[in-house]
């Protein structure tokens, strides 16, 4: 490569510094909390370490890997009884992590889902209510299938994918090990 | 300065648009997504072939590409495209009259169709067809004039592994093309062959990648082609297999996919170099490589905005 081939190379890598970084954190744990348990009085940090062996029955139920060995959970209290489960998840948008709480009833039912943290700049429309409505009520055995029971949304189909696949991987992770 | 006033160009226009689907994480695969309705895209894309084995060899070619999502399924594109040349110290009869050098110039222009019919992030494996007409102006490999009119149709396959983390994609193609060559204004040598009867050949391809997002924003993948190509009067014109990394940054502002494709192989016509002396022509010394109408290596750059 001649000294011109490498000067134009080089407009990449400037280009990238100077770029606009696009990070969007839209709520905390502490507003996702509140936000799908408005009436609990209490969250009880209740983390848990997945074993190799629970993490292959999540996947045998959900369809897609648990990626995370310890996945952050909280128990929502009222009164000193269980209101239900939070869980906080990622996964993979088009160029970076979606961050996501989910709220699942002690009987395996999805009560929310709030979007914390949505980095890609198209397909915002994930953190929409009328969108995350559709996972409110729905069980493991739903399809969780875009353009079936949970509607597409063009040009962020991937984000919708793996958002959807998301939440039915928690209720199999709620099955597996939080249930009993 | 051609080249780094085209790749400014494309960099200094980095204006806040989004990234959507049809991101192309490959320089010359193409995957199965489409862009949703109402958006476009624009693209830059410049290519630099290098080497023919003997002489010196340089070509560039340049294109600027708007796509537009009519329907989330169907896609139209138009590009025009230009061309520069270098080249000395090489003659070979049919295809290279002798030392060339200009730049940039019109080379014609392009009109595409892309149709999804299974989306990759939907329906698990992802599908489409396209369609292109191109109009050129000029030979590629001489760089002389020589209009030409090609109907290229490939099927684009694409699939998502690791929840989006690798991609895999797989092309077939078909390319039929009707040449004219213009008259040399100059014989390079007394029995040198430049035909002037059309000429028509078709070229098969087939193409496969894959993409791995090692860290956000940031894929790294290889991807390959053979192509082959059957001309009127010679049958297998040629054949080549060429396979590289591809490098490409996506972010919110625009994207940009780095390819070094290097000819692993090839086979077809070879030449002999007329050049000083066309009584005493130089055999292609690297036989195992197709170096009349393709060159040792090329490098490709492709920047894309949406808006």
């Amino acid at each position: 490569m001649n000294n011109r081939d490498w000067a134009a190379l080089c407009f990449i890598p400037a280009t990238v510094l100077v770029a606009p970084v696009f990070a969007q954190d839209y709520l905390s744990v502490a507003q996702a909390q509140h936000a799908l348990f408005p009436k609990a009085d209490s969250f009880v940090d209740s983390t848990i370490t997945l074993t190799s062996e629970q993490r292959d029955r999540i996947k045998a139920l959900a369809g897609v890997r648990q990626r995370q060995e310890k996945p952050p959970v909280w128990k929502a209290m009222q009164g000193g009884k269980l209101q239900g489960w939070l869980l906080v998840d990622e996964v993979i948008g088009k160029h970076e992590f979606i961050t996501y709480a989910t709220a699942i009833s002690p009987d395996g039912t999805v009560l929310g889902v709030e979007v914390m943290s949505y980095r890609e700049t198209h397909g915002g429309q994930v953190r929409d209510a009328a969108w995350l409505a559709h996972f409110a009520g729905k069980h493991l055995s739903d399809p969780f299938k875009l353009d079936q029971d949970v509607p597409n949304i063009s040009g962020a189909t991937l984000s919708c994918r793996n958002i959807t696949d998301g939440v039915k991987r928690l209720l199999a992770l709620h099955k597996v090990v939080l249930a009993s | 300065m051609r080249l780094l006033s085209c790749s400014a160009l494309a960099c200094i226009l980095a204006l806040p648009f989004a990234t959507h689907a049809d991101e192309n994480l490959f320089g010359y695969v193409k995957g199965a997504e489409t862009l949703p309705k109402g958006s476009m895209e624009l693209y830059e894309i410049v290519t630099k072939r290098s080497d023919k084995g003997a002489g010196e060899y340089d070509a560039w070619d340049m294109e600027t590409e708007l796509e537009y999502g009519v329907t989330d399924r169907f896609n139209i594109s138009g590009s025009i495209k230009l061309m520069s040349i270098d080249t000395s110290g090489l003659i070979i009869d049919g295809y290279l009259p002798g030392a060339e050098q200009y730049g940039p110039k019109f080379a014609g222009g392009e009109f595409a169709m892309k149709y999804n019919f299974l989306s990759p992030a939907k329906d698990d494996f992802g599908l489409s067809g396209y369609m292109s007409f191109d109009y050129g102006t000029l030979d590629p490999h001489s760089g002389k004039d020589k209009t030409t009119r090609s109907l290229d149709v490939q099927l684009l396959a694409q699939k998502y592994f690791m929840e989006g983390q690798m991609i895999w994609v797989g092309n077939i193609a078909m390319e039929n093309t009707y040449a004219v060559r213009d008259p040399l204004a100059v014989q390079p040598t007394a029995n040198f062959d430049w035909p002037l009867e059309p000429e028509m050949e078709i070229e098969w391809k087939f193409g496969t990648g894959l993409s791995y997002r090692f860290m956000p924003n940031w894929y790294l993948g290889a991807e390959a082609i053979y192509e082959t190509e059957f001309e009127t009067e010679v049958g297998q014109e040629r054949w080549s297999l060429f396979a590289g990394p591809s490098l490409h940054y996506g972010g919110p502002s625009f994207w940009a996919t780095l390819t070094w494709f290097d000819q692993l192989r090839g086979g077809g016509e070879k030449y002999e170099n007329q050049y000083p002396d066309e009584n005493n022509p130089v055999p292609q010394a690297d036989t195992d490589l197709h170096l009349v109408e393709k060159t040792k290596d090329e490098w490709r750059l492709k920047v894309g905005f949406n808006f």
